[in-house]
């Protein structure tokens, strides 16, 4: 066991509690916050891959000491090999995902503290907390535990829409909560469902339970189980039918904080989809309404978008359009379309929060994300455009970067399983995903800027332009060898199939 | 009437009854046509992988589809307005997909 690996969420939580205490005291909150946040992607990098039991509570069979005065009673049973502790896994694909969470929490932080005069420690609470919660849904092999993390995360999003200080947002906010209030709920029954039939909360050990016949996964209780959970998912990933309220939740947070909120979207999307493949991968069905709700996301999020006129919007509604692309990989049920929609989501990740920190400095300069009312941003700052251009580029799926390597991958993944008709829509809605983009820039910063449009003197922070430089550099990179990402993701896709 | 006043005619029209007060420009316009040419052609698409269950259930369906389409175009300011912001309209949209997932996943499997 390594220590580390509940430090990657101890660690946030406790800087979380501890920076809320310090409310007013400005200058501590932000090195605090800073070094913090500088320290949560590096865990993941020195921490050894592995499992970690919470109170040292190994399976009987991984502890000699206790095991070999037990009777065959137990010694014979699945009690011997059950996992009695919450469990925490630790892999490849793990230390990827949560070093790119980190990476992306990092950024979003400096940029808030360097982009508001007054940090506050209760939204730098908010921000830590979220991502605390994340980190232990993609950390952990117990269901429950990763429930009461999805119901945190999901208070940390509300409290991140609410502190914003955006128009409506507490209006969002109350949406988005009174939504979660069905959703989460169902999705607890659907985990109570699935400990009533097996008699467990470990992950691991249901599929022992199955693979086993120690339970018939085809009992009507664990269907209904499924349809609960997969309800419960949607809602925290934003996928159809609540695309609306999760767009509507990015565009009420300050760009910031969208750009992290985005992050705990995908992440979710990708550990509780892992999950649902994992229980349930035995039923066929299962992966066809994968398939089947990621086409509805990926066509409602990116047709929706065309039509909007507010740029945080547009960016919410192409971020929610982007999910179907992993869900689609998620779904093919292939180790090769797997590691694609894990690659998409890795680069989602990283793409849009390069576009909502970039697009967001036209609203830090004109306190308006209104496309109607803008115009001219190029001249104010062309280095920047230039960033948000390539941003734009790189999600619509644009050689060298990322996000056409993992776009790639899927076209060839689908037509690999036979359904050619997934590439097809895949390169129409990515070709659509560019025109929506380009729209969105003319409208900003190329068309002649409004007689009325009043831009404000504030320097952009330099925090913020080291931000976009680093995300672009790390488009490229993955774009230019996407293997560094991919070796990392295969192990778990293969272990899928 | 070319299309394109076709669309202008019909934007404006569900405009009026959702009482909205936007201006109706050239890039609004387009963008509505392209989102209403892409939601038809990616359904179409969609559609043809019913030839998995049946090829004639794929020819009978493509044929309806295509046909609601027509009579029922133009489909994108209708569905704008369905997407909105609405509490009503999500709790309804969100009530309607837990009926059809519970339905779908019961009766799916229990026929996979």
């Amino acid at each position: 066991m390594d220590a580390l690996i509940p430090i990657m969420v101890i660690l946030p939580i406790a800087s979380a509690l501890f920076l809320n205490f310090l409310h007013k005291n400005d200058r501590t909150i932000k090195i605090l916050a800073i070094i913090t946040a500088l320290i949560l992607p590096i865990i993941p990098l020195i921490t050894s891959y592995g499992t970690h039991y919470f109170g040292g509570y190994a399976p009987l069979a991984e502890n000699s000491a206790i095991a070999q005065g037990l009777p065959a009673l137990i010694t014979s049973t699945q009690l011997f090999i059950f996992h009695p502790a919450i469990t925490y896994v630790f892999s490849s694909a793990q230390q990827l995902m949560i070093f790119i969470l980190g990476l992306v929490a990092f950024f979003a932080i400096f940029t808030s503290l360097n982009e508001t005069k007054k940090p506050s420690g209760v939204y730098t609470f908010l921000m830590f907390m979220g991502t605390a919660s994340v980190t232990a849904i993609l950390l952990s092999d117990d269901i429950f535990n990763l429930y009461v993390f999805f119901e945190i995360a999901a208070l940390a999003q509300v409290g991140i829409i609410v502190a914003s200080g955006v128009k409506n947002s507490i209006e969002t906010a109350l949406k988005y909560i009174l939504l979660g209030n069905i959703a989460g709920p169902l999705m607890l029954l659907g985990i109570a469902l699935l400990l009533g039939v097996t008699g467990n909360v470990n992950i691991t050990d249901m599929i022992f339970s199955f693979k086993q016949g120690l339970v018939d996964p085809y009992n009507p209780v664990i269907l209904m189980a499924l349809g609960l959970i997969t309800f419960g998912w949607l809602y925290s990933s934003g996928l159809p039918p609540f695309h609306t309220i999760k767009s509507a939740v990015y565009s009420k947070a300050l760009p910031h904080g969208a750009a992290l909120l985005q992050a705990f979207s995908v992440f979710t999307l990708v550990a509780i989809g892992i999950i649902i493949l994992r229980l349930f991968s035995f039923l066929s069905f299962s992966k066809t309404a994968i398939i089947g709700i990621s086409l509805l996301a990926m066509i409602l999020g990116i047709t929706m978008a065309i039509v909007q006129t507010d740029f945080k919007r547009i960016i919410g509604y192409l971020a929610v359009g982007e999910l179907g692309y992993i869900g689609i990989g998620l779904g093919l049920g292939t180790a090769f379309g797997i590691t694609a929609g894990l690659f998409q989501a890795i680069n989602e990740v990283i793409i849009t929060a390069f576009l909502f920190i970039g697009f967001g400095t036209v609203l830090y300069k004109t306190r308006t994300s209104d496309t109607r009312k803008l115009g001219g941003m190029m001249f104010e700052n062309p280095r920047i455009a230039l960033m948000v251009l390539l941003a734009g580029f790189a999600m619509a799926g644009i050689p060298p970067l990322n996000a056409f390597q993992s776009k790639l991958m899927l076209v060839q993944a689908s037509l690999q399983s036979g359904l050619p008709e997934l590439g097809i829509i895949m390169i129409l809605l990515s070709i659509v995903t560019f025109m929506t983009f380009m729209k969105a820039f003319y409208t900003i910063y190329m068309r002649p800027k409004p007689a009325d449009l009043e831009i404000f003197d504030n320097k952009i922070p330099k925090s913020t332009i080291l931000s976009l430089v680093v995300f672009l550099i790390i488009c490229i990179i993955i774009g230019l060898f996407p293997q560094i990402v991919t070796s990392s993701l295969q192990t778990l896709a293969s272990g899928l199939v | 009437m070319s299309v394109y006043d076709f669309i202008i005619k019909k934007i404006r029209e569900i405009q009026e009854k959702a009482e909205q007060e936007e201006p109706i420009t050239n890039v609004t316009a387009s963008a509505m046509l392209t989102a209403e040419l892409t939601l038809i052609a990616s359904v179409l698409i969609a559609v043809v992988m019913l030839r998995l269950v049946h090829p004639a259930l794929m020819i009978i369906i493509i044929v309806a589809v295509f046909v609601i389409a027509l009579m029922t175009m133009p489909i994108m300011p209708k569905l704008r307005r369905e997407q909105n912001d609405s509490f009503n309209n999500m709790i309804f949209y969100v009530i309607l997909a837990l009926g059809i997932i519970i339905a779908l996943f019961y009766w799916g499997n229990l026929n996979g």
